[in-house]
């Protein structure tokens, strides 16, 4: 048994080492949004160069896959994706947190990317060079409809709000056309701004659309940010592997359907998170409470995610086509050490590779006990922190990820930009994950889109090439059924209920849609007139005019899609706006919480923020992140502090900018912007 | 008189300066303005180990991707001159890019030091294609004007202007088709989603089992790739590809821009790096700093002959 005589040299000490110290590290860095895998692997290459090659490599892939377990803490723990595979996370890890269950929450998703990433790592070890062929067969109709199965998950995300989330999503597409555009080469809606040149960063949106709005209503009330659970009862792990054991075919088509998106050279784990997600949900017995804190969101977007590691590998070590960054420069490095990669590397060069394999599958294993301790203290720290220090530590790490991304301070200012408008987006009833989900898919869609249309163009059958592909068809039909089920599931439901009350005509059931039929069933236009949602929409529309009136100056393959987006969302922004027009205008209901919120803080935040931002190149970027670190400090201070504990807050706030600082300039060697001061 | 001699070659060694006379004195930053896996990244990779072997100090690979590169070049002069900091550039990119519009950076903005190696064109079909030799596909295209689709990477980018001139060489009419970078072009190639591929020779190294090459667009025949005929010797002349050097900030004293470009070519000579190279597919050049001027004005001209034909000369 060859595979076994390379697994026993997979498992030298030293080896183990690095694998162990990988994932720690990998995990630390996917935690924090901004700071990649890909940054970490492209500062770690070189001395890959000096190492055994297999011991390198090891290290290489045990980072990758401990970052992309790693962006699920912040995405439940500050709802943040600590890394676009973690968007889906977000969904419903953040709600379990909010309601004390974050421990179990990190946990599964602990069980969730090991048993992920363990499956993904089988599939590339026994069966890369079929599953290559999945990556080739994949053409530009494939990737556009697989695009455009990914946002029918805007219409589950925002049930009862269908409308707002359409607007969102198709205002997401838009964002993502801001730049050069890659089909046709035009420059799209920037204003002639250097800023927008290279379009809206996706990390820097997640950051700014998902953290932003936490950090602002953080410091507007005195409520803890997360419950603290209920008695001491730890990791919560026979809990978790008993939900997991329950949702095993969750699990399992998940780190499947992980893997063969994996594979996908132009997909990647956000897809992969965001599909699996979707497909959970259709198939859950309870679809409603997605969203609201559902262990199976975060099972399936974690399975998935993680899996999408060892599936990436497989098109990278089999045809040379890397599927992320990260691949990618582990791809650079394999070349370096004068490894030829092809369909040949397995049986002409197995030692490394297999090795390398079983390497990527000792750290995965080992995420286990690091992960399950990393997120014991993770959680309890960010539950038990004062409000005084979490506030200004999640502001710095929104900057130092933002800023991070491209050493730009640029993307820090967008991603603030992006903070305010998704907080008042969302205020006003859009909700921030149908625009993430319209940037993170608009490229792969408009390439997918104009590819498709060119190449059906040339051979002269542009419907043959949309529809009659069978794989296309097969996304095609998922996406439908993903789409209609769950209205299907609801009338049947109803229909049961309704034979069951027929039959049974003592016992009083009310039925789902009685239940609802107090509330919408009257009529769209019987509800209060929405006005804040009529003012966003009537700004959609002049930026839809705008657009529309920027698209003849383009290059009809780069005006396509803007055309088309631009006026569906026109339509959406239209239908709202009627709508609203026709219903009578009512008071609505007031939160009574916004009562006790305050709006100066809130404010108080937004400037201290903004004027750190724009300090930074004037006095440096460790000075203006200590002084802002102070004022935050000050803004989320809700009780008088006593002389002791200011003092250890304001030693703490030193101790966490400098090491943070220490972090990305001495480690991962970020360029830092030199100001007057330090 | 010894004495004085010896205290004018102190004072000598003093007003050359320590930045010449040491530098690099700690690791360098080389932004890469594109993302990680293309021929920039893997190219950046081979000289890696080499530079430090030469300097004794470490370069560190950074991604700025965006825009086709315009992000990064757009910001390059407001970054530290020291030395320290250095930008792959890119050639026809750095020309075309501000010729077809404003995108924050002119041509003769970027101070480049060093144009080190190029990858020529070379035309792909699948492994499994009909076409045989070029000469078939291109009584293919004669037959069936705009059938024939040609991927490659990015719009007005190398490839595409490989594709222009072929069409115009060989006259024919075919379809480009852009992607987002050699990876995604390569696997529509390999997977017969588009007729052939107009991308670089390198790509026909990793995937040389599932892809034929027709012919490749350099001077003179490819060392990797000894058997597939150039573009001149089927008598179409076209000679094409993308070119990869180091640039600096406009701020960077002018010793350091030519110790760094000692220190390229240095690596250039080095037999190893040679020979990894051109097992991958890269031409070595050698473009030192004393030879930029002439051969920037010189590539400027030749890409605004073609740029004015794609249509994008607008400046």
């Amino acid at each position: 048994m060859e595979l076994l005589g390379y697994l026993l040299s997979a498992l030298t000490p030293l080896n183990i080492l690095m694998a162990l110290g990988g994932v720690i590290l990998g995990t630390v860095i996917g935690a924090l949004p901004g700071l990649s895998a890909t940054m970490a692997v492209a500062v770690l290459v070189p001395f890959t160069f000096t190492m055994d090659p297999a011991t390198g490599l090891i290290a290489l892939g045990a980072i990758y896959t401990g970052a992309i377990y790693g962006g699920a803490f912040a995405a439940i723990l500050v709802n943040t994706p600590g890394t676009p595979s973690a968007i889906a996370t977000t969904f419903d890890g953040f709600p379990m947190a909010k309601r004390g269950d974050g421990s179990l929450a990190v946990t599964l998703a602990t069980l969730s990317s090991v048993f992920g990433g363990l499956v993904g790592g089988v599939f590339l070890l026994l069966l890369s060079p079929p599953l290559a062929k999945i990556a080739l067969a994949f053409g530009p109709p494939e990737y556009f409809w697989l695009a455009m199965f990914g946002l029918t998950l805007i219409s589950a995300l925002s049930v009862g709000n269908t409308l707002k989330g359409l607007m969102g999503g198709c205002f997401g597409l838009m964002l993502a056309m801001v730049g050069v555009a890659v089909v046709g080469g035009d420059l799209r809606f920037t204003m002639n701004s250097q800023i927008l040149l290279g379009g809206f960063d996706i990390v820097s949106a997640l950051i700014g659309l998902y953290c932003i709005p936490v950090l602002i209503d953080l410091v507007a009330t005195r409520d803890p940010h997360l419950q603290v659970e209920t008695g001491n009862r730890g990791i919560r792990l026979a809990e978790a592997f008993g939900i997991a054991w329950n949702s095993k075919f969750n699990v399992i088509r998940s780190a499947i359907l992980g893997t063969v998106i994996g594979v996908l050279p132009g997909a990647g784990g956000s897809v992969a998170g965001l599909v699996s997600y979707s497909e959970a949900r259709r198939s859950s017995k309870h679809p409603e409470r997605f969203g609201k804190g559902e262990p199976d969101g975060v099972i399936a977007t974690e399975t998935a995610n993680n899996a999408t590691v060892g599936g990436g590998f497989i098109p990278t070590l089999v045809l040379g086509i890397p599927g992320t960054p990260p691949d990618a420069i582990i791809l650079g490095a394999l070349l370096v050490q004068g490894i030829k990669i092809g369909p040949t590397l397995f049986t002409q060069q197995g030692e490394i590779v297999y090795t390398f394999i079983f390497g990527l599958l000792i750290a995965t294993v080992l995420m286990l006990p690091a992960g399950l301790l990393i997120g014991r203290y993770a959680y309890k720290s960010i539950a038990s922190i004062p409000k005084t220090m979490l506030v200004p530590t999640i502001a710095f790490l929104t900057i130092i990820g933002s800023f991070a991304i491209h050493s730009n301070i640029h993307d820090v200012q967008m991603m603030f930009g992006l903070g305010i408008a998704g907080w008042i987006l969302n205020r006003c009833g859009f909700a921030p994950s149908p625009i993430v989900l319209g940037l993170v898919l608009g490229q792969i869609a408009e390439q997918g889109f104009v590819q498709s249309y060119l190449i059906g163009n040339a051979r002269g059958d542009i419907l043959g090439m949309f529809f009659a592909r069978p794989i296309s068809l097969g996304i095609v039909a998922l996406a439908a059924f993903t789409l209609l089920y769950p209205v299907y599931a609801h009338r049947k439901k109803n229909r049961d209920l309704a034979k069951q009350a027929a039959e049974n005509p003592g016992i009083d059931i009310i039925s789902d849609a009685q239940a609802s039929a107090t509330i919408p069933k009257t009529g769209l236009l019987s509800q209060p007139r929405d006005m804040a949602g009529t003012i966003v929409a009537l700004i959609l529309i002049v930026i839809c005019a705008w657009a529309l009136s920027q698209t003849p100056a383009m290059t009809p393959m780069g005006s396509v899609f803007p055309t088309t987006i631009a006026s569906v969302l026109l339509v959406f922004a239209a239908i709202f706006v009627g709508i609203n027009i026709l219903r009578k205008s009512g008071s609505g209901t007031v939160d009574p919480a916004r009562d006790t919120e305050s709006t100066p803080r809130r404010i108080g935040l937004v400037v201290a923020m903004g004027v750190w931002i724009a300090a930074i190149p004037f006095i440096g970027f460790l000075a203006a992140g200590i002084l802002a670190f102070f004022a935050l400090i000050a803004i989320s201070n809700y009780d008088g502090l006593p002389a002791k504990s200011i003092v250890l807050h304001v030693l703490s706030g030193c101790v966490i900018v400098s090491a943070m600082y220490f972090l990305m300039a001495e480690i991962l060697l970020i360029r830092m912007p030199q100001g007057t001061l330090f | 008189m010894r004495k004085l001699a010896l205290a004018a070659a102190f004072a000598a060694t003093l007003i050359s300066g320590p930045a010449f006379a040491e530098y690099p004195e700690k690791t360098v930053n080389l932004i890469l303005p594109f993302n990680a896996g293309g021929e920039s990244d893997v190219s950046a990779r081979f000289q890696q180990p080499y530079f430090e072997k030469i300097t004794g100090q470490q370069m560190v690979i950074q991604y700025m991707a965006g825009a086709g590169g315009a992000q990064a070049w757009s910001q390059l002069n407001s970054m530290e001159g020291d030395g320290y900091t250095l930008m792959g550039i890119n050639l026809p990119h750095t020309v075309l890019q501000p010729m077809e519009k404003d995108v924050g950076y002119e041509t003769d903005d970027l101070v480049a030091v060093n144009y080190f190696h190029y990858t020529p064109n070379a035309l792909f079909v699948p492994k499994d294609s009909e076409f045989q030799n070029l000469q078939q596909l291109i009584d293919y295209a004669k037959a069936n004007p705009g059938v024939v689709t040609f991927s490659g990477s990015g719009s007005n980018s190398a490839n595409q202007i490989g594709q222009t001139q072929f069409d115009e060489l060989a006259g024919i009419t075919t379809t480009y088709i852009p992607f987002s970078g050699t990876g995604p072009a390569v696997t529509a190639i390999l997977g017969s989603q588009v007729t052939a591929g107009f991308n670089y020779v390198t790509s026909g190294v990793n995937n040389g089992d599932g892809m034929r090459m027709l012919a490749v667009a350099s001077e003179e025949r490819v060392k990797a790739f000894p058997d597939v005929p150039t573009f001149k010797e089927l008598g179409f002349d076209l000679v094409g590809g993308a070119y990869r050097g180091i640039a600096v900030p406009k701020s960077t004293p002018e010793d350091v821009r030519k110790k760094l470009s000692d220190i390229i070519s240095k690596i250039n000579q080095n037999p190893e790096f040679i020979k990894k190279m051109e097992d991958a597919g890269f031409v070595l050049t050698n473009v030192p700093y004393g030879k930029m001027a002439d051969f920037v004005a010189q590539k400027k001209k030749e890409y605004r002959a073609i740029g004015e034909k794609l249509g994008i000369a607008n400046r």
